[in-house]
């Protein structure tokens, strides 16, 4: 009898066991709680995130006045506040623990915005992703790589090694990093000013009249590709590196004075294409800087 | 006493014990009680605000970083107080090669105005080409005054920037015809200079070694981009200065080193307010 009684003792107490664990793997394993929130704004809201954890940002476009928020959190160790005060929204994504695992400090955040938004976001290692919103923003992350699609305005990313994708982008653009590499491409942009230290840039489209741009590079590599139709005046120099023109025949001597310097410590280019309408400055320390045309 | 002369004695004493006429008055006047509050009320409010804080080292290092790059500053500002220097050697100061040479500007736009006042009037014929010529031989020695005085690096992000960004300096590029360039100074790094690079990498690098050893931002992924950043960044600074020490002249080394050290800056910056962040 006592021995029976300690044998169903211990398969009680088994299945219990076995019931935590399933209950605590059920728990570990329940998809992220998401939310969604609507705020009202008028015209040209200003958005403010703050992720202070790992996650993702996608924000992208709408014709209504409203900004919706969508934010799923991976464990309760994330807590998320969300405020507007007029046309101001702020959110804020932080840790609650002190070391909480990557996976549990996650919060993702999907914004839909009016057209005309302007966009403060900052994140740690996740992506940024803005597409088709006309508005200032500034967009800084520390790992996380920052792609802009169809985006128009002054244009600010840092990062430390995030790198940034530009699509079709218009207006006025700043990038710094200091290993993120930087790609723009087909943009419309007056003004471009590109800086990191070890990162690539590659820049791929046309050069807009009276517009000026600046890429440079510690060490890596700047390649830029123009089109037969570009006007502009091109002044590219390094240190250490070289300076690849692989467009001689459409580069004419400077129509606007400027010659080469007669610095001993750098190589440089100095030329013009078509009328020489635009500027376009390159800088390198060690690395290589290509120009081509594109065919 | 009159409520005039109680704010004066308010003004020159504070709120120290007044005199028995000033008591007197303000007893007796309702006006003056409600200026007294008033002025007990910031008083108290006043002592209550807390001292400045200095911001950390590391944020002059990068502004000053950033004012150099972009050329608006070549040499630091001497730092000590004017109220802890003695008498003698402000005077000292007035014998100095600028103060001179400020001196002696001043005289002459004394004595050219005086002369203006007093000079045979000349018709418009006569005086119109004299004052071109005064302004385009004028012209050179303004330009090259300012160019010593703001040297903009050639190629350098923040200063190109600077120069073609402001409207005013399209505008100067358009109408002003080109002038002839002055001779390539001597680019070899002041003392000054030289310290300000030095006292930063010492700043930096005690900056770098308060860093805590424990994982920052409680956010491992950006833990570790920050750290690898910062080691890419101190190879960086490294090999700029391994280039600087064979050739001090390299002004685009220099361009970038400045650029380097400010980017530590803000990252050792980042790093530190990641550390804070953490609840």
């Amino acid at each position: 009898m006592r021995q029976r009684t300690w044998t169903e003792r211990s398969v009680v107490t088994a299945l219990g066991a076995g019931l935590f664990l399933c209950a605590g793997g059920l728990a570990v394993a329940r998809p992220p709680e998401q939310q969604e929130r609507h705020f009202k704004v008028k015209e040209r809201p200003l958005v403010v995130l703050q992720n202070i954890v790992n996650g993702r940002i996608e924000v992208k476009s709408w014709k209504n006045a409203e900004v919706v928020v969508t934010s799923s959190a991976a464990s309760d160790k994330v807590a998320i506040d969300v405020e507007q005060v007029g046309d101001r929204i702020d959110i804020n994504a932080s840790s609650l623990v002190d070391s909480a695992q990557p996976h549990e400090a996650e919060a993702n955040f999907q914004l839909v915005v009016p057209e005309q938004t302007e966009l403060q976001l900052k994140t740690q290692t996740g992506l940024i992703l803005v597409e088709q919103v006309n508005g200032d923003m500034k967009l800084q992350s520390v790992a996380g790589d920052v792609h802009l699609k169809e985006v128009s305005g002054y244009i600010i990313v840092r990062t430390t090694g995030g790198s940034l994708v530009c699509t079709l982008c218009s207006g006025k653009l700043e990038f710094t990093s200091i290993s993120g590499n930087a790609t723009v491409v087909q943009p419309s942009l007056n003004n471009v000013n590109v800086m990191t230290t070890t990162g690539n840039i590659l820049y791929d489209g046309d050069f807009i009249h009276t517009g000026f741009y600046q890429m440079n590079s510690g060490r890596g590599l700047i390649e830029v590709r123009f089109s037969g139709n570009d006007s502009f005046d091109l002044k590219a120099q390094t240190s250490l590196g070289t300076v690849d023109n692989q467009a001689a025949a459409f580069l004419k001597p400077d129509s606007h004075g400027n010659h080469a310097s007669t610095d001993k410590f750098r190589h440089s280019l100095i030329g013009t294409v078509g009328q020489g309408l635009a500027k376009v400055e390159l800088s390198s320390y060690s690395g290589t800087i290509r120009i081509l045309k594109r065919d | 006493m009159r409520c005039k002369e109680l704010e004066a004695v308010l003004e020159q004493e504070g709120l120290s014990p007044l005199p028995p006429e000033a008591q007197e008055h303000l007893a007796e006047c309702p006006d003056c009680q409600d200026f007294f509050a008033d002025i007990s009320a910031i008083a108290v409010a006043a002592k209550q605000i807390p001292a400045e804080e200095n911001p950390p080292d590391r944020v002059w290092i990068s502004l000053r970083a950033q004012l150099a790059a972009e050329g608006i500053i070549r040499e630091e500002a001497p730092l000590e107080l004017a109220a802890s220097i003695p008498w003698w050697q402000n005077l000292s100061q007035l014998f100095r090669p600028r103060m001179l040479a400020s001196v002696g500007a001043g005289i002459l736009v004394v004595l050219g105005s005086v002369y203006v006042t007093n000079r045979p009037r000349l018709n418009s014929a006569q005086h119109t080409p004299t004052s071109q010529g005064a302004l385009t031989s004028s012209q050179p020695k303004i330009s090259e005054a300012a160019e010593s005085l703001a040297p903009a690096p050639v190629g350098s992000a923040p200063a190109a920037a600077a120069k073609n960004g402001s409207p005013t300096a399209r505008v100067t590029r358009v109408s002003v015809p080109p002038l002839p360039r002055e001779a390539p100074r001597d680019l070899k790094p002041s003392p000054s200079e030289s310290a300000y690079l030095g006292e930063s990498a010492a700043v930096l690098s005690a900056t770098e070694s308060a860093l805590p050893g424990r994982q920052l931002a409680g956010n491992a992924m950006a833990d570790a981009s920050l750290r690898a950043n910062l080691r890419t960044l101190n190879e960086f600074i490294a090999e700029c200065e391994a280039r600087l020490k064979q050739n001090p002249q390299d002004q685009l080394t220099r361009e970038y080193l400045n650029v380097a050290y400010q980017q530590k800056a803000e990252l050792l910056t980042a790093m530190m307010d990641s550390g804070r962040s953490e609840h």
